[in-house]
């Protein structure tokens, strides 16, 4: 297991080294390319002062050089050992000690570190929260669709993830912020940013005026939170059903109020009846867990709401609310299509495995059924959930440039975007080279992790 | 040996990557409390230097200074700059508070001055860094700011000029002002290690600034030129004993996100902490301000939107206070009655919005291109339908461009009227040049058969321009002209203009209250590098340019203006497109808002917009 990991990390330099040839490549030879002068750009100079800006940056970057002396001169920079320059670029020793140098960006004039540095824990918090969200979805419903196979969950469950995952995200986000971040709609959540001038200035917690108001939050949110948790798990079917598809057209109704504030129009109705039938879906469903924990959300919903109705005082909602409420709509636009994807592939896993004569040999010696499709079934049809995971690594920093941008999130997605199109040739590298990295960790972890989920593999 | 992941392990992981959230939440939390402790501290000292200051000056006696400001509020002694904002104050609701919040279509790189090139770094800045004079937005008449009331002096032939500066200026932290900063401001762009060289270039007619006296500065010229007030009016101040520190180490200077500090009724809550990642800009009072008008607003805010439809909603929910639209927009939202409601709209001619055109490359690959002639260019201006473009394509919100001179501005010749779009006079002035349609296929070819052919390079992600190019293709065919539009990234456009490796082009200039057409049409700026991308030579042109620029008589220099345009005009070096409308839709909480000579009065010291107390949104 040692010499595998040390001869893939080993193996990971000259991989590494040829991503930055390939990227270095390209941005020499994209159109407009990478000159001195294209770095002084619209700038309105004298011509003096123009030519006087590029020898500075020739001097800098070496930009006159051939290209791959240019390219040479970056790996120095940001190997940590290397040669040293003096003061006319020549090579003045080698040194053991001198630190690894990602460069300064041209576009920003300040080093590339710092800049990554400033865009990293935004995008990191955006993925820390929407990969949970991706995974939990998708093995709640993927394994059930798969012992489900062709009944009714499996088939809405099939419809609903492929229509999920054929919707492009850029699309989504902008209906989103048009319908559920707008005056005209349903203005809920906010439509740029990731918090409000406002809460920078409010204390870290929600805060009440009135400790009465605390405590209705909290028993209300309970109280529902049981209740619905309750009805679920005892109540009989049509029960759940008739509760669920009431509380929906009221919801329903609720909601269509909050745009037609007169009258009784179509949008009630259509609402109404909407709502009602997808909570009906949801009271009706024989899946237990899924039922369970989405009652329970909307029992949590209903009491919360009810006690907001209700509270007399003053609310401050606090820095860290206003920051998770800022993140729902970009987490929303950020995991639908991940867990759209991964559904369908752990369907198609566990489905795989649940036909294998080993689960029915399980199943014939009387294991419980449920203890084979977790115990056996499941730990079999990891693999290819590991697979995708190695990807999600990088993911995680590289970030999402459509949901950054579609809701003015300045993270990585959007300063690598940036580099790109302003030929910002160290930032693009540092990027590649950053993003290069962490794609070949995930994978040697996945490999990794292949090992442990599944005894028959090894790498001795 | 048999060890199985069981739902109890869930259990215990699930706890403790709660434990972990929960001490990681803790954890920020009290680095944001210490984050606002450091605040408080900061605000402390800085009030208890203030206090120590006034027991100084009350045990000293009153001083003068604490006369003039005591004095200030009637009508009389208020200085020219600041009475437009004294009857601001005059009108009835007026009210000071409130949150004046913009938005900001593209990030920002930067709010150090110097460093910083985008427009909207400027317009944050505009609000903390004041200069020695202002222009009257109404008279477009210079006034002291910094400066005194006529406190300057132009002499020796326009070569130097000495500005009084006034007494009690002082920086927002509460440090004094006088000549010295003036100096150094100048030094400090001049010093080749700090990467402000667009400012040096502006600043190389000036051989030296030197401070006469503790308020009195006199900026020497080496050469006679037109804007040289102007040069040195508008120079924004910096304080020394903020920015001299980093003559030690450029580089700290030349790298930062967020070095502001100035004299300016707002400022940065920290001078040196701003970082661009937190898509805000905010400024608050500058209690420290000298001026004897106070600024409205508490707070300016501004942030970043990049997404359109975004942009939109937020002003829609009343988020900020300002939206700019494009003419098919802005039609569609006038329709819009809950916005009618919320907000009043402006359209209107701004002097700095500029013209677009259409550049004839004149010389490519050392060999004269198809507009070389002149008669050539005439045509094709003939043929080029602005009318209808300003009528469709804009509808209606933009005017036809006749030259780089505003038709509102005295450089323009009242008698220069644009030309009407005339198919047959271009028909003919092609026929004469040598192009016709010799066989017949529709396309007209020279002497030699070689049909008439070119590329047209324009900015892919604008869509009005990629309208205005289509139609004009369309108009072009029917004229037997083949164009080909090449829709063009912005670097690569650069690499373009650089290298003139294209036929014709067609962007956009800003433009001042004076136009300098030095840069795009003067033969020397053709050198690589230089704005002249078109390689327009005339030398009838260069010597009038010449003149005008060195000629300080206001009279005179119009005078020559006058001649410069009509050279170009039968010159066409550019055909001229339009000058575009700028449609903004403001909150109707925002009071005194008026359309000036310089545009909408907003970004100009002192502010002269406020919000009344009854629709007051942000403080109670």
């Amino acid at each position: 297991m040692h010499t595998y990991v040390l001869r893939r990390l080993l193996l990971m330099i000259p991989t590494l080294l040829g991503i930055t040839v390939i990227t270095f490549a390209v941005m020499a030879a994209a159109p407009g390319g990478i000159t001195a002068q294209s770095l002084i750009r619209g700038q309105s100079l004298e011509p003096a002062a123009k030519k006087a800006l590029e020898d500075y940056y020739n001097r800098l970057y070496g930009l006159d050089q051939p290209a791959p002396v240019q390219y040479l001169r970056w790996l120095n920079n940001i190997s940590p050992i290397g040669f040293t320059f003096d003061k006319n670029n020549h090579i003045a020793g080698f040194s053991l000690t001198k630190g690894s140098n990602l460069g300064t960006s041209f576009y920003y004039g300040r080093p590339v570190l710092d800049l990554i540095k400033e865009r990293v824990p935004v995008t990191l918090l955006l993925n820390v929260l929407s990969i949970p969200i991706i995974y939990l979805i998708a093995i709640t419903i993927g394994v059930h669709a798969a012992t489900e196979r062709g009944r009714r969950f499996d088939v809405v469950s099939g419809t609903i993830m492929l229509a999920l995952w054929s919707v492009p995200t850029m699309l989504t986000g902008v209906l989103m912020i048009a319908f559920f971040a707008s005056d005209q709609y349903w203005h809920w959540f906010p439509a740029a940013g990731i918090s409000e001038r406002q809460a920078l200035d409010m204390p870290f917690m929600p805060h009440w005026s009135a400790l009465s108001d605390l405590l209705l939050v909290f028993l209300l949110s309970i109280a529902g939170t049981a209740l619905f948790t309750l009805l679920s798990r005892k109540g009989r079917r049509t029960m759940r059903t008739g509760v669920m598809s009431g509380l929906g057209a009221v919801l329903g109704i609720l909601m269509a109020s909050q745009v037609v504030t007169k009258g009784i129009s179509m949008l009630h109705l259509l609402l109404g009846l909407g709502l009602a039938g997808l909570f009906a879906l949801i009271g009706r469903s024989d899946y237990e867990r899924l039922r369970g924990a989405t009652m329970g959300l909307i029992g949590f919903g209903v009491g919360v709401g009810l006690a907001c109705a209700l509270a007399q005082g003053h609310f401050v909602r606090g820095f860290l609310l206003d920051r998770l409420w800022h993140l729902v709509l970009p987490v929303l636009c950020l995991s639908y299509g991940g867990f759209a994807f991964l559904s369908k592939l752990t369907r198609t896993a566990v489905l795989e495995n649940l036909l294998a004569d080993y689960a029915r040999t399980a199943r014939a010696k009387g294991v419980k059924e449920s203890d084979v499709l977790w115990r056996h079934v499941f730990r079999n049809s990891l693999l290819p959930l590991i697979t995708v995971s190695a990807t999600l690594l990088p993911g995680l920093l590289a970030g999402s440039v459509i949901v950054e941008s579609i809701f003015s999130i300045e993270g990585m997605g959007k300063l690598a975007v940036e580099a790109v199109s302003g030929r910002d040739r160290e930032l693009v590298l540092s990027v590649t080279l950053i993003s290069g990295v962490l794609t070949l960790m995930g994978y040697l972890i996945a490999d990794i992790c292949y090992a442990v989920a599944d005894p028959r593999v090894s790498y001795e | 040996m048999e060890q199985h992941f069981t739902v109890k392990d869930f259990w215990l992981f699930a706890f403790l990557a709660l434990l972990l959230l929960m001490i990681l939440l803790s954890m920020y939390m009290v680095d944001r409390q210490w984050e606002r402790m450091t605040e408080m501290e900061r605000t402390m000292t800085e009030q208890a230097a203030s206090l120590r200051d006034l027991v100084r000056t009350i045990s000293t006696g009153i001083s003068a200074n604490m006369n003039t400001a005591r004095r200030a509020v009637n009508a009389q002694t208020i200085p020219d700059a600041f009475k437009r904002a004294y009857r601001a104050t005059q009108i009835k609701g007026y009210a000071v508070g409130d949150w004046l919040v913009s938005p900001f279509g593209t990030g920002l790189k930067t709010l150090t001055p110097l460093i910083s090139s985008d427009a909207y770094s400027a317009e944050v800045q505009a609000y903390v860094l004041e200069s020695l004079l202002t222009r009257n937005p109404a008279s477009l008449k210079w006034e002291g700011m910094l400066a005194k009331d006529n406190g300057w002096k132009v002499s020796d032939h326009g070569l130097t000029i000495t500005f009084q500066m006034r007494r009690g200026l002082k920086f927002s932290n509460g440090q004094p002002m006088d000549a010295d900063d003036v100096v150094f401001t100048f030094n400090f762009i001049m010093n080749p290690q700090i990467a402000a060289p667009r400012q040096r270039a502006y600043f190389q007619k000036v051989k030296s600034v030197e401070a006469i006296g503790k308020y009195k500065v006199a900026f020497h010229f080496k050469e006679p030129y037109f804007q040289s007030l102007e040069l040195a009016g508008t120079m924004p101040i910096l304080p020394r004993h903020f920015y001299a520190r980093y003559l030690k180490n450029p580089q700290a200077f030349n790298q930062s996100t967020g070095l502001l500090m100035g004299s300016g009724p707002y400022r940065l809550e920290d001078p040196m902490s701003w970082t661009p990642d937190i898509g805000i800009v905010e400024l608050e009072r500058n209690p420290y301000y000298w001026g004897p008008i106070q600024p409205p607003f508490e707070k300016l805010l501004w942030k970043v939107i990049e997404n359109d439809s975004a942009r939109l909603t937020t002003f829609r929910n009343g988020e900020i206070d300002l939206y700019e639209a494009r003419p098919r927009e802005y039609q569609t939202l006038l329709k819009d009655q809950a916005l009618a409601r919320r907000t009043q709209n402006l359209e209107y001619m701004s002097p700095t919005a500029g013209y677009s055109y259409i550049g004839w490359n004149q010389q490519r690959d050392g060999k004269p291109t198809l507009f070389a002639d002149r008669r050539v260019r005439l045509a094709m201006t003939y043929l080029t339908d602005c009318k209808r473009i300003v009528d469709q394509i804009m509808l209606s919100y933009a005017e036809v461009a006749v030259s780089p001179f505003s038709p509102r501005s005295p450089q323009h010749d009242k008698s220069i009227k644009p030309r009407r779009f005339n198919p047959g006079k271009a028909k003919a002035l092609l026929a004469q040049a040598g192009y016709k349609d010799r066989n017949g296929d529709g396309v007209i070819e020279s002497a030699d058969g070689k049909p008439f052919k070119f590329d047209l390079v324009y900015f892919q992600d604008n869509e009005d321009t990629q309208r205005v190019v289509l139609f004009l293709r369309d108009l072009y065919a029917q004229a037997g002209i083949l164009m080909i539009p090449k829709p063009t990234e912005w670097s690569v456009m650069i690499d373009l203009l650089q290298h003139k490796d294209f036929d014709a082009i067609t962007l956009g200039w800003t433009s001042g209250i004076e136009v300098d057409i030095f840069q795009m049409f003067h033969s020397s700026q053709t050198v690589p590098g230089g704005d002249n991308f078109i390689n327009y030579k005339n030398p009838r042109l260069d010597a009038v340019i010449e003149e005008a620029r060195s000629t300080v008589n206001e009279k005179a220099r119009m005078l020559l203006w006058h001649k410069a345009e009509r050279i170009m005009y039968e010159d066409q070096p550019y055909t001229f497109l339009l000058r575009a409308k700028s449609l903004v839709f403001i909150d109707k909480r925002i009071h005194n808002v008026q359309v000036t000579k310089l545009g909408l009065n907003k970004d100009i010291l002192p502010v002269e917009w406020f919000a009344p107390a009854g629709m007051q949104k942000y403080t109670h």
